[in-house]
């Protein structure tokens, strides 16, 4: 549209576009078909086309300018780093923490980003940030951390202090253009001194275009025969960057004056220098264009545009000239050359002294690594935190209105996660030609909160999401439904109730038998439901959850949290539903919490783009399974881990924590599973093949070892052992129906509900050991 | 040693019977029984002062905070119960209160007002029979020996 517009007057001289056609015409006097009548009409019917042209930009160019500028996307964090003396949290990990923050070293820690370490004791000058619960300001706090935990923290005020969470994404479906806003009155004024004296010395006397600027331009492109100056003016280059192309054509030239012109009409410098700074294009990473200095800050040096340092800005003015040509990353040697002549102009122009001048042109670039930074560094965890936004939010809500979205992302957590699966993987799968890959999740089952979230070994790669979309059949994870199931009936059974391992057949209405084989393909015998689950025999989990009934067995998978369809046939005891990672960890979560139901999050808090609160999402807590019930199950889990089919993981794991866990495989070595938890992480790990083939893997060699490796590295609370109101501590006869004492025979300690304590005792001990014990007590008393 | 322990208990308790007072704890539960000395008392304040600047956004957001520091807190989840309660989120107020009780300690007076929350809680769900569940639990706190 626009470019039709000019094109009609160029048209009427035959090539020159000038608008000024028309009057040079009246000179050229006598020919036949010239009348003054048409000289009007052309002339008016020009004006007219000329002035809706001027309209029609002016609208596009105010329309774009208030609209454009402050289209952001959604920005996502982090948790928070909390710290207070007696935390969890090892010197090595912190100063992780700060590194991936990119805080700088300095001895005083005088800025916000800076930090200085001195043996076990940190000075750090946290950045701040804006929370739900009005967050937190820039302030020095002093630590020391030894013995894997902080031992001392002077933060003022209540021994309470946050480092701002890490930012490690943001979400721009539309358009893949990305921008830190950075208002005017926060960006480095020697920035703006060097942009100035670089780009546009008349910037503050010119209106949008500069006679001058073009006048020199114009001799440089005499000189070379060609295009090669712009003489743009930074107005001028804002309008290229807001609604041209790059090419450097004619037509465009024309059209960049007029809209400079009107842009300068309608806006102060201050805004037109704010919109360059936050607009201006600085390069290309992968599909995400690169707008504005404060993004360009994050790029290039990974930090805030307000913590550069006079090289690193003149860095990014550099770039202006041309972002590919001078690409710090690809030509450091061209970025070097420019960034000095950038510093030399500004000594010129008065913006920076000598002496700065010398110190900061033998300075390196300092870039950082391309992809060394946290944005994007989590896409698993980044596309949870999509699919949960776009329940609640318009797709445009999030790439345009600056939303804050904190998550619940524990970057040491993931670290740990992605590190564990990587380091297994890459044991059993070198050359990675058996195609193994995997998942794994970590949640905070008390709160619900995702912590972690790992999809591919490689996990920096995006693409398919095995945490969230590959479903697979879970195999033996099922069983702790099963146990829980029986337990839940405690007239009929307890953990020490002899079940059966041996052949089962089961007619199908198809008419076809399911035969379920062990693992080991043996038939144990009577084995005590706490053996059925450790040793994960089959025949005889079969042969309960059929005692139990399907029905019963189905109904706990759902109330646990499985929200597919459950079916009811005997090969679901088994494993045989497919669930992917996260909907494991679902159904797992209630049974580390002792029977507690929380929806899993990924995200906190939304706050709009000036830092205010807009939305939470709560953490909620439903009582899914009795108390009772829920310590029983979680008690035969941790027998898995301690003398069952997990015991190998005790080596990664501190003496004495109480985990609880179980082995999963599906048929054929397809998939192999580890679903367990301690008080404070609950870690779901899937490893197998994405075409489903044979991946030669079980639950304890597969995926086990990723999970024992990933829980060893976490700080780790046990697992209770006293059992809640209505379970006690007894004794039983390896029969499972009578009560007997410690140190008889072959006799072992159960948590029963009283329910199903027997009222037999096997006379040896001569103890029946129920009401709260307080007859052995009184027994113990009198003995 | 043990045996002493128990003779000193046993004799304690009977002559809890013999002037029929209950052997419960005498000082009142509160939050520093659970938290003092630890950070998450602090923003237990600071949540308590939010709840009352009407800025319950912010007191759930130090709650949540709180009990990271001290998971196994029953009195940060009676807290959340009781914020959830004002809130007029009284399913989620019986969860937490539910859950600060399977944490509670010992206290007879304090598990009888967490048992009079689930109570309220499940009232407001038009829940009548749980409610007198609760309620019964709520007396039965306050019997000695008995279990609840």
């Amino acid at each position: 549209m626009a470019k039709n517009t000019k094109k009609t007057p160029a048209r009427s001289r035959g090539q020159s576009p000038r608008k000024k056609t028309p009057a040079r015409k009246k000179k050229t006097a006598s020919r036949r078909w010239f009348s003054w009548a048409f000289v009007a009409k052309v002339s008016l019917v020009l004006l007219v086309i000329g002035a809706a042209g001027m309209a029609y930009l002016d609208a596009m160019v105010r329309q774009r300018f208030d609209a454009h500028v402050w289209q952001l996307p959604a920005r996502v964090y982090a948790r928070p780093v909390e710290l207070y003396e007696g935390r969890v949290l090892s010197r090595e990990d912190m100063l992780k923490l700060l590194d991936l923050m990119r805080y700088r070293k300095d001895s005083r820690a005088s800025t916000p980003g800076s930090f200085s370490a001195q043996g076990n004791s940190l000075l750090i000058h946290t950045r701040g940030f804006h929370d739900s619960d009005g967050g937190e300001k820039p302030r020095r706090i002093r630590l020391s951390l030894s013995g894997g935990q902080i031992q001392f923290l002077q933060a003022g005020g209540d021994g309470l202090a946050r480092l701002e969470p890490l930012q490690i994404g943001s979400i721009h479906p539309q358009h893949a253009e990305d921008r830190v806003l950075v208002p005017l009155e926060e960006v480095p004024p020697l920035l703006v001194e060097m942009l100035i004296a670089t780009e546009d010395q008349g910037f503050y006397d010119h209106h949008g275009v500069s006679l001058r600027g073009l006048a020199r331009a114009m001799l440089a492109n005499l000189k070379a025969g060609r295009l090669v100056q712009g003489g743009s003016t930074l107005t001028q280059q804002l309008v290229k960057n807001f609604w041209l192309t790059s090419d450097r054509t004619l037509s465009r030239k024309l059209l960049e004056m007029p809209m400079a012109l009107l842009l300068e009409l309608h806006y102060s410098k201050q805004q037109i220098l704010e919109a360059y700074l936050n607009e201006v294009y600085l390069g290309q990473d992968g599909a995400r264009a690169i707008h504005g200095m404060g993004l360009g800050a994050q790029f290039l040096f990974g930090r805030p545009l307000q913590e550069l340092e006079p090289h690193q800005l003149a860095t990014l003015v550099a770039l202006l000239k041309g972002p590919s040509w001078y690409d710090p990353r690809r030509r450091p040697e061209r970025a070097l050359e420019r960034r000095n002549t950038v510093l030399g102009v500004a000594v010129e122009q008065g913006a920076l002294s000598q002496a700065d001048f010398d110190k900061y042109s033998a300075r390196p670039l300092e870039v950082v690594p391309r992809g060394a930074s946290a944005l994007y560094a989590f896409p698993a965890f980044i596309d949870l935190v999509r699919r949960q936004l776009a329940r609640d939010y318009p797709p445009e809500v999030l790439s345009d209105e600056g939303l804050n979205i904190h998550s619940t992302l524990d970057v040491l957590a993931q670290l740990a996660a992605e590190g564990a699966l990587k380091e297994h993987l890459d044991n059993r799968d070198p050359k990675q030609d058996k195609k193994l890959n995997g998942a794994v999740v970590v949640v905070a089952p008390a709160q619900g909160d995702v912590l972690a979230l790992v999809s591919n070994r490689n996990s920096r790669e995006a693409g398919f999401n095995r945490a969230l979309d590959a479903q697979r059949p879970m195999g033996s994870l099922a069983k702790p439904a099963v146990i829980l199931s029986a337990v839940q009936q405690p007239q009929k059974w307890s953990l020490a109730t002899l079940v059966e391992d041996g052949p089962i057949q089961v007619a199908m209405p198809n008419g076809d038998l399911w035969e379920p084989q062990n693992f080991d393909k043996q038939a144990r015998g009577a084995m005590p439901v706490v053996d059925v689950l450790a040793q994960s025999r089959n025949q005889a989990t079969a042969r309960l959850g059929l005692d139990v009934g399907l029905d019963k067995v189905a109904g706990t998978m759902e109330t646990l949290g499985v929200t597919r369809n459950v079916p009811r046939y005997p090969s679901i005891l088994l494993g045989s539903l497919a669930l992917t990672p996260f909907e494991v960890a679902m159904m797992y979560q209630p049974l580390a919490t002792g029977g507690f139901s929380t929806r899993l999050r990924s995200i906190t808090d939304v706050l709009d783009k000036e830092g205010q609160p807009l939305a939470r999402y709560p953490v909620s807590a439903d009582e899914v399974i009795e108390a009772g019930p829920a310590f029983l199950t979680q008690w035969a889990m941790q027998q898995v881990v301690d003398n069952g089919t997990a015991r190998s993981a005790r080596a990664y794991l501190p003496e004495g924590l109480n985990v609880a866990g179980k082995t999963g495989t599906s048929d054929d070595y397809r998939d192999a599973w580890f679903a367990g938890f301690s008080a404070n992480h609950l870690a779901v790990v899937w490893v197998g093949r994405d075409d489903n083939g044979n991946a030669g893997i079980t639950g304890s060699s597969g995926a086990l070892p990723v999970w024992a490796r990933l829980m060893g590295k976490l700080p780790q609370r046990s697992l209770s052992q006293n059992p809640p109101a209505g379970v006690e501590w007894v004794w039983m006869n390896p029969n499972g129906q009578q009560v007997s004492a410690e140190g008889c025979g072959d006799a072992r300690r159960y948590p029963m509900l009283e329910a199903s304590i027997p009222q037999d005792a096997d006379g040896c001990g001569a103890v029946k050991q129920t009401g709260k014990g307080i007859k052995g007590w009184f027994k113990g008393l009198f003995d | 040693m043990q045996m002493l322990f128990r003779v000193l208990v046993v004799s304690f308790w009977l002559t809890g019977c013999a002037v029929s007072v209950p052997d419960a704890p005498t000082e009142p539960m509160s939050a520093s029984v659970e938290l003092e000395g630890s950070p998450a008392l602090s923003l237990l304040q600071r949540a308590e002062t939010a709840r009352q600047q009407g800025e319950t956004a912010a007191a759930e957001r130090y709650l949540e905070r709180a009990l990271n520091i001290a998971p196994d807190s029953s009195w940060l989840y009676k807290s959340l119960a009781d914020l959830r309660l004002f809130e007029g989120d009284a399913r989620s107020a019986e969860g937490f209160a539910l859950k600060a009780l399977r944490l509670a300690p010992d206290h007879p007076q304090y598990r009888a007002d967490l048992w009079e929350l689930v109570a309220t809680a499940r009232e407001r769900q038009g829940d009548k029979t749980g409610a007198d569940e609760a309620r019964q639990h709520a007396a039965d706190a306050l019997m000695p020996g008995k279990p609840v």
